[in-house]
């Protein structure tokens, strides 16, 4: 059986509507901010985490939480979702595997709308 | 409809770029804030707009800072405040709307939920606008009919008053014009004494002295 996509169709489709005539595409326009500011706030959010900066993450894993929102790539946004409740509880001692977790899904991710942008 | 001006302030620019398209495309015209700050300056200076969706969580400002202010400012047409959280457990929810904001939206945003929310501030803002000019013209003419009444020039010889035309004319008729009032004329007991009696009494002479003449 093939993986759950990384991004939500349906999600995809809305964003694709949105563009109006003679605008520049919002897709398009979405998918390349995510790929500019999400590597960013990963690097950020571990770099917190071995200052021992539980609000910084915190605030990090929250706003990453939204973009992943956006775009529709569900099983990332569970990921911060998750480091933003551990965060924001100041418990880093579970932490750890939580980011590993967040690469992979970001790689993921990534992957997709690669592939995306390539093709529209 | 009048397109309105929606300000968006996120500091996260995929959910600023994304909400900002759903407004887009639903005919309002868009601006952007990305801090909390930057927000505050648009909606506290001269030209604020209409509507603003402002992100709970933001550096310099959160939103619900943000909303207290407007709120302290105390203008006929304040801003409709929507807050973008997501914060969806219902005691975030009710701090926001206590501490002013007319709806909030949970992230990430449905665009038709959006779209009918904002519609409702759209409402919401234009009978506000109605209202208040409703208000200052009843404030001018109030003003005016005070003016009226407190300055209106009078002859101090023949007393006549000057109209708004800038002609003399009698009391009687000035104020028949304005204000729906009708004279009927009479005499005061002074008056009377001073002009009437003495006419009566002078009348009264003649005729004595014409059936003097008579008799004779």
């Amino acid at each position: 059986m093939a993986p759950d996509p990384a991004l939500d169709p349906a999600v995809l489709d809305t964003l694709r509507q949105l563009t109006l005539p003679g605008e520049p595409d919002v897709l398009t326009d979405v998918l390349r901010l995510f790929l500019d500011e999400a590597p960013k706030k990963i690097r950020a959010l571990q770099a917190a985490f071995d200052a021992g900066d539980a609000p910084q993450m915190a605030r990090l894993a929250h706003s990453l939480k939204g973009s992943s929102g956006n775009i529709g790539a569900g099983a990332l946004m569970d990921v911060c979702r998750r480091l933003d409740e551990l965060a924001a509880a100041g418990d880093l001692t579970r932490i750890a595997p939580l980011l590993a977790a967040l690469t992979e899904e970001y790689h993921r991710a990534e992957l997709e709308i690669t592939q995306l942008l390539q093709t529209s | 409809m009048n397109a309105l001006h929606v300000l968006v302030a996120d500091d996260e620019p995929v959910s600023r770029t994304v909400v900002g398209a759903m407004l887009k495309k639903a005919g309002y015209i868009v601006s952007y804030a990305p801090d909390g700050e930057q927000a505050w300056q648009r909606l506290d200076g001269p030209t604020a707009p209409a509507l603003a969706l402002l992100d709970w969580e933001m550096p310099g400002l959160q939103g619900p800072e943000i909303v207290e202010r407007i709120r302290n400012k105390q203008t006929p047409t304040p801003t409709y405040v929507i807050l973008l959280t997501s914060r969806d457990s219902s005691a975030d929810i009710v701090r926001g709307l206590r501490a002013g904001a007319d709806d909030y939206v949970c992230k990430p945003a449905n665009e038709d939920e959006l779209i009918a929310r904002v519609n409702v501030g759209a409402r919401v803002v234009q009978l506000q606008a109605a209202l208040a000019d409703r208000v200052r013209s009843l404030e001018e003419a109030l003003a005016n009919v005070k003016a009226l009444q407190t300055l209106l020039p009078m002859c101090a010889y023949c007393k006549s008053v000057r109209n708004d035309q800038n002609y003399w004319e009698k009391v009687e008729t000035y104020f028949t014009q304005h204000s729906g009032v009708s004279f009927t004329h009479s005499y005061c007991p002074n008056c009377y004494d001073r002009y009437v009696r003495p006419e009566l009494e002078a009348l009264d002479d003649a005729r004595a002295v014409q059936d003097r003449l008579k008799r004779k």
